[in-house]
């Protein structure tokens, strides 16, 4: 019997590996497990953000039906690495949660209700109150960066002197507002001790590795009797790369209660306790020759950061190796704040600074009158990385501006600002480029053949959205040749073979070449049974061989990682944005009609997952651009808002229909598949091309993300 | 949420003996349910009145009536709405999102409280709140705040995108309260209240008192209206400004006009200047800013919504303008 | 004002507390308000029948508990999604009666009598419903979280007609955010069922 070529009852549309558990709602997100003797939990948070709590009341809280306890830092269980203060430095974890009085920022936890139902946990949290012995506390970041001076970031190459008389030069500042993640999935957690000293998490991570490494440090005990789940992952955008006080507490109320825990975050508490893009400042100094050659840069960048928790994301790092230009100085600096800690969104640093870089790049463009994609085309550094001096494995960058450049119409652009007109609306062209390091990093992975013909590629890598798991089928497909209907996927569980986190763009890149690993070594295991059987060893046979071998399943697991490529080149994806929009004169309602983006990631091996990724960015960059802020008050040192009717991320009538496409140049260097990841330079450069096309549109040069119609009026 | 009780009375005559302070009436919860999660709201008791409000649309000659608990999406696709009262279809069109619209009430869109996020945020101070508190937004940011009509005790809006299109169209708001068997009517421009000392308080009806419908004039802006909303996106956002617009034109001149705004007050702002200029004059973009100017030269921005002055001349005047294409 | 008095055949329900409430004067009212910072009320349980998929439940449900929890929670339900829990993202949506509504702002005790239809009510056995066919043909979703709420909102959105162009179709689908982005699908999905 050949098992590939027997019909399964799945799955009856085309479509990714786990579409039917998406649109059938039967995927389970971590928060929808259900275990006898669930209870829930609902985190109590500070009202103040600065000082010392002294004292808790629980007695209203307590007098709730149905309420089981209530921890605080006075009678949580022990955090063995919380134990003293060295082994706290030491453990890493930034935040000792309930295991200090101290006040870091306002919706800190400090106590958290464990109930039998979700409305009797709200309800008795709500009538926990705390009084506290208050300090100053500093949110403010536009009053405090002034007094925080950037440092030397990167070495320096060339000298300022040396282009102290550039002919042509552009400079100004930039600043970006607080955004805030926001996946549509609220962090969450459900911890069980399930055996003595054995620990389960169901967590919303973009990790179940990482998830399972930082819990076994910080409980000291066996990486292995910790087990992490996060099998459906609603979305991350890096919120869900590091472990956040939803995991140790819903640990901790597990422990004391001996019964699972579900601990689900509201959505204001999406705000301040799973990290944010801090508010950031720039200054950008570019100059050129008469030719319009640039010779040189100067970038320099702060970030908010919280006290207890020194993030920084080096944000002028793409202006050291997206341009050919000679000299060049970056300095960059954080400044502490009495926030929560802020951590990695959609193209950290990069996606920020791009917003600087090339908004200063257009300004340039209209200082030398030249074309901004020719200018790009002059400068772009294609053939060596300017940072590292090691050649560019592949960068298509090129031919991803002129081919962004046709799909949008480029040619209809006007030079001059402000000249095209629809009655009140200004129409203008803007684009950007954007570039992202394409890293690597050790994976594993398994194929599993059973009775039945079913090969399973396991992995405990988490799919976030991206589509990893369809690439681990699709790759598989293409490396045993068996059909996809007979290719399952099982990841996001620690007890599979282990995978880092999905973040920075590294996940199909790390895991391709483990699969592929794998599906090699499954083949030699399958040559060596086939020998022994006298049978060629091909799908057709593998029934048969299976049955000669009287095996019930066969397994192959493997590893793969960056290697000796890494020191002869250098990787990155690349993308060109463009966008046509049109701004309201008289209202300053800014509408983006048109937004195209081409990416060079090399092989792409699901163009609609790459092209879904690819456009979803835009949509992100289009709320980065227009609508996303998370406001602050310093005189209550806290946030103004903390939900989605005002956090506005784009929703649908916001965005265009966005056209992507992609250059399709295997990087052969970088993986055995030459593919790179696509979601973050989806984004890195798309601010700042609808920025640009505003300018276009207006000659209003808006340099303070979000461009809200209230600055654009003003301007 | 804190426990409550849900009643469910049979009868308007009974609602209304059982309503007190802390007994609340529910319909579309759109807005209390949420209110009540937050613990802004905590009745002791919802008295559930969709099935004995009136959730028919019916009209005379005269007047339109829209019943309490007709869901907003009714009245949007409402045929008599549409060919009569088209704005107020069109504004609600605006507001929320399909399916909001499907589940909020007329009454209850009237009662909704305002968005102020310091009013939200129940660490931070506010008086509409909490009495007394302290106004957090006035000296804050104050961006979606109000530029006409606030005091130094309150700088909010008022919310709605219906409640602007009855303010222009002079509806009158009609309900009854224990002991009166009549129906009581409040026009529309008392209806909802400036803040003043008491921001606690967001509108005139009386205590206990419930919403029965409400009645629009037949009016002849079928022809000649628009909705304009500026927001910080294109949808499910409240508004920075909204201006509802409507032109009665016979020849060439401008017999009426109505022109009211939401994003901007404590209630839905009516800009009367600017109407009795339009009065009688040849429609023109000139003409049009000039009005325009009159109600924006009559605002009070705080200090972070300046914006709001020049955003709601634009708005008047593209309101005004569309109102000729619609 | 004469406090109105509260009368237990008014009802089909009512609680023992709030009747007590209406018979004590209105002075000594206040004062039990001021004080009831110290008074924690016990839940309160109502009789609730629902049809929820076709199928009838006879439960006995906490006042506060809201459709989505009720679903999500007691159900185990969980095909539609918590997003927001405020009504500003749409990810719960649901069918009542046939129209597309807001779970988490619903009691469930507003749905006393009611046809609720989620989306593990949607498709017919093994048949996926065209609306989730479309949305795994034309990739209308990345993580899948937002999707069953998007998908619930895309069959109305078709039934009410709300079809006529891509802008139509974004404006009544701008009830249901995706921080994914995937718009380009969500549009094309329903475009394709439309058709």
């Amino acid at each position: 019997m050949n098992f590939f070529k027997t019909k399964t009852s799945s799955p009856k549309v085309e479509g990714r590996v786990e579409g039917v558990f998406k649109v059938t709602g039967t995927g389970k997100y971590s928060a929808e497990y259900h275990l006898d003797g669930m209870t829930y939990a609902v985190i109590v948070g500070s009202t103040v953000p600065a000082g010392r709590i002294e004292s808790i009341q629980l007695d209203q809280a307590k007098q709730v039906e149905g309420v089981l306890d209530i921890l605080t830092h006075q009678n949580r269980p022990q955090i063995p690495a919380f134990a003293t203060k060295e082994k706290l430095d030491k453990s890493g974890y930034s935040l000792p949660v309930l295991h200090t009085d101290q006040i870091y920022f306002k919706g800190q936890p400090i106590a958290l209700v464990v109930a039998t139902t979700l409305e009797d946990a709200m309800y008795a949290a709500s009538l926990v109150t705390a009084t506290y012995r208050k300090t100053t506390a500093n949110v403010d970041f536009d009053g405090s960066h002034k007094g925080v001076d950037a440092e030397p970031f990167g070495k320096e190459r060339g000298t300022m002197a040396a282009w102290a008389s550039a002919p042509h030069v552009a400079e100004a500042e930039y600043t970006i507002r607080h955004e805030v993640h926001n996946p549509m999935e609220m962090h969450a957690t459900i911890a069980t001790w399930h055996a003595p000293g054995k620990l389960k998490l169901y967590d919303k991570t973009q990790g179940v590795n990482s998830v399972q490494q930082t819990v076994s440090r910080l409980w000291e005990m066996p990486k292995e009797n910790v087990e992490v789940i996060s099998e459906f992952m609603g979305g991350g955008f890096g919120s869900g790369l590091k472990v956040w006080p939803n995991v140790p507490l819903a640990i901790m109320a597990s422990s004391q209660l001996k019964r699972p825990v579900k601990l689900v975050l509201t959505r204001p508490q999406m705000f301040t306790l799973v990290g944010y893009r801090p508010q950031s400042w720039q200054k950008v100094r570019i100059g050129a020759d008469k030719s319009g050659k640039f010779t040189g840069i100067w970038h320099q960048a702060k970030h908010a950061t919280a006290i207890y928790d020194n993030f920084n994301e080096g944000i002028v790092r793409i202006s050291r190796m997206l341009y050919d230009v000679k000299n060049i100085k970056t300095e960059f600096a954080t400044v502490p704040l009495n926030l929560s800690a802020p951590t990695w969104m959609r193209g950290p640093g990069d996606c920020t600074g791009a917003f600087a870089l090339e908004s200063a790049v257009d300004e340039l463009s209209y200082v030398l009158k030249m074309d901004p994609v020719q200018l790009r085309l002059q400068n772009l550094a294609l053939r060596i990385d300017p940072d590292t001096g090691k050649p560019w494995s592949t960068n298509y960058m090129g031919e991803c501006v002129t081919k962004g450049a046709e799909m949008i119409g480029w040619g209809d652009r006007k030079a001059l600002p402000g000249t095209v007109k629809d009655g009140d609306w200004q129409i203008g062209y803007g684009m950007a480029v954007g570039m992202w390091f394409a890293g690597r990093q050790k994976a594993s992975a398994a194929i599993r053949l059973d009775k039945d013909g079913v090969i399973t590629v396991e992995t405990a890598m988490t799919d976030i959205g991206t589509g990893t798991g369809t690439a681990m089928q699709n790759i598989a497909h293409e490396y045993l040749g068996i059909p996809k209907e007979k290719i399952k996927v099982k990841l996001g569980q620690s007890t599979l073979p282990p995978a880092p986190s999905q973040g920075g763009s590294t996940g199909l890149s790390s895991l391709s070449g483990a699969v592929t690993a794998a599906c090699e070594a499954f083949k030699s295991k399958m040559d060596a049974y086939a020998s022994t059987a006298g049978e060629q060893s091909s799908p057709a046979n593998y029934s048969l061989i299976m049955q000669k071998n009287k095996l019930t399943e066969v397994l192959a697991e493997a590893s793969s990682g960056p290697g000796e490529e890494q020191k002869k080149y250098a990787f990155c994806s690349g993308a060109a944005h463009f966008c046509k929009v049109k701004v309201h004169s008289k209202t300053g309602k800014v509408k983006v009609e048109k937004m195209a983006s081409v990416v060079d990631a090399g092989h792409i091996v699901n163009q609609q997952a790459a092209a879904n990724q690819v456009s979803g960015a835009a949509v992100g960059g289009i709320g980065m651009a227009l609508s996303e802020e998370q406001l602050t008050d310093n005189r209550y040192g806290c946030l103004v808002g903390n939900d989605l009717a005002g956090y506005h991320f784009a929703v649908n009538a916001d965005a265009p229909i966005i056209d992507v496409d992609f250059i399709h140049k295997t990087d052969v260097n970088i993986n055995p598949t030459g593919s790179k990841g696509v979601g973050e330079v989806g984004i890195i450069g798309t601010a700042a091309a609808i920025a640009n096309a505003i300018y276009n549109a207006t000659g209003k040069r808006l340099r303070d993300l979000p461009i809200t119609p209230d600055k654009v009026l003003l301007s | 949420m804190k426990p409550f009780d849900l009643l469910r009375p049979s009868s308007i005559a009974k609602a209304i003996s059982a309503k007190q302070s802390q007994v609340q009436f529910l319909a579309g919860g759109t807005n209390l349910v949420d209110l009540m999660k937050k613990h802004i709201a905590t009745p002791d008791a919802l008295l559930d009145v969709t099935p004995i409000l009136s959730s028919q649309i019916t009209g005379s000659t005269e007047t339109l009536l829209i019943g309490a608990a007709v869901k907003n999406s009714s009245a949007a696709m409402d045929k008599l709405v549409l060919s009569s009262y088209p704005l107020i279809a069109k504004a609600i069109l605006a507001g929320a999102s399909p399916q909001i619209r499907n589940m909020a009430s007329t009454a209850g869109n009237l009662l909704q409280r305002t968005r102020c996020p310091y009013f939200y945020d129940t660490t931070l101070p506010c008086n509409k709140r909490n009495p007394g508190e302290g106004c957090g937004m006035r000296e804050g940011e104050s961006r979606m705040g109000a530029i006409i009509g606030h005091s130094e005790h309150c700088v909010a809006v008022h919310p709605s995108d219906l409640c602007i299109a009855l303010a222009a169209l002079d509806a009158e708001v009609l309900y009854t309260i224990a002991g009166e068997k009549k129906p009581m009517v409040i026009p529309f421009k008392d209806f909802h209240r400036l803040p003043g000392d008491a921001p606690e308080k967001d509108n005139n009806l009386p205590q206990n008192a419930l919403i029965t419908g409400v009645r629009i004039p037949k009016n002849p802006f079928s022809k000649n209206y628009a909705y304009v909303k500026l927001r910080d996106r294109d949808s499910y956002a409240f508004a920075l400004v909204s201006v509802a617009a409507a032109l009665h034109l016979q020849g060439d001149r401008i017999v009426e006009a109505r022109l009211a705004s939401g994003g901007v007050a404590h209630k839905p702002w009516r800009w009367y200047q600017a109407e009795n200029f339009l009065k009688g004059k040849i429609p023109s973009a000139e003409v049009f800013a000039e009005a325009a100017a009159l109600a924006a030269d009559e605002t009070n921005p705080l200090v972070g919504n300046a914006f709001k002055k020049l955003m709601l001349k634009g708005a008047i005047e593209v309101a005004l303008q569309n109102c000729l294409t619609a | 004002m004469e406090q109105p008095k509260i009368s237990r055949r008014f009802f089909v329900s009512i609680s023992a507390m709030a009747g007590a409430f209406a018979f004590i004067p209105a002075s000594v009212k206040s004062a039990y308000i001021s004080a009831k910072n110290l008074f924690i009320p016990q839940k309160r349980a109502l009789p609730l029948s629902v049809s929820i998929n076709k199928k009838l439940y006879k439960l006995q449900q906490d006042t506060r508990t809201t459709l989505l929890d009720l679903l999500r929670e007691e159900l185990q339900l969980t095909g539609s999604k918590k997003g927001c829990d405020h009504g500003q993202c749409g990810a719960c949506t649901v069918h009542v009666d046939g129209e597309r509504v807001l779970s988490c702002l619903t009691l469930a005790a507003m749905v006393q009598g009611k046809e609720v239809t989620t989306i593990e009510g949607l498709a017919n056995g093994d048949e996926l419903h065209p609306m989730q066919k479309a949305f795994v043909e034309c990739d209308g979703f990345q993580c899948g979280y937002c999707t069953p709420g998007q998908i619930m909102s895309a069959v109305a959105c078709v039934k009410e007609g709300h079809t006529g162009s891509v802008e139509e179709i974004k404006e009544f689908m701008s009830g249901n955010l995706c921080r994914c982005g995937a718009y380009n699908g969500i549009v094309k999905s329903i475009q394709q069922v439309a058709q």
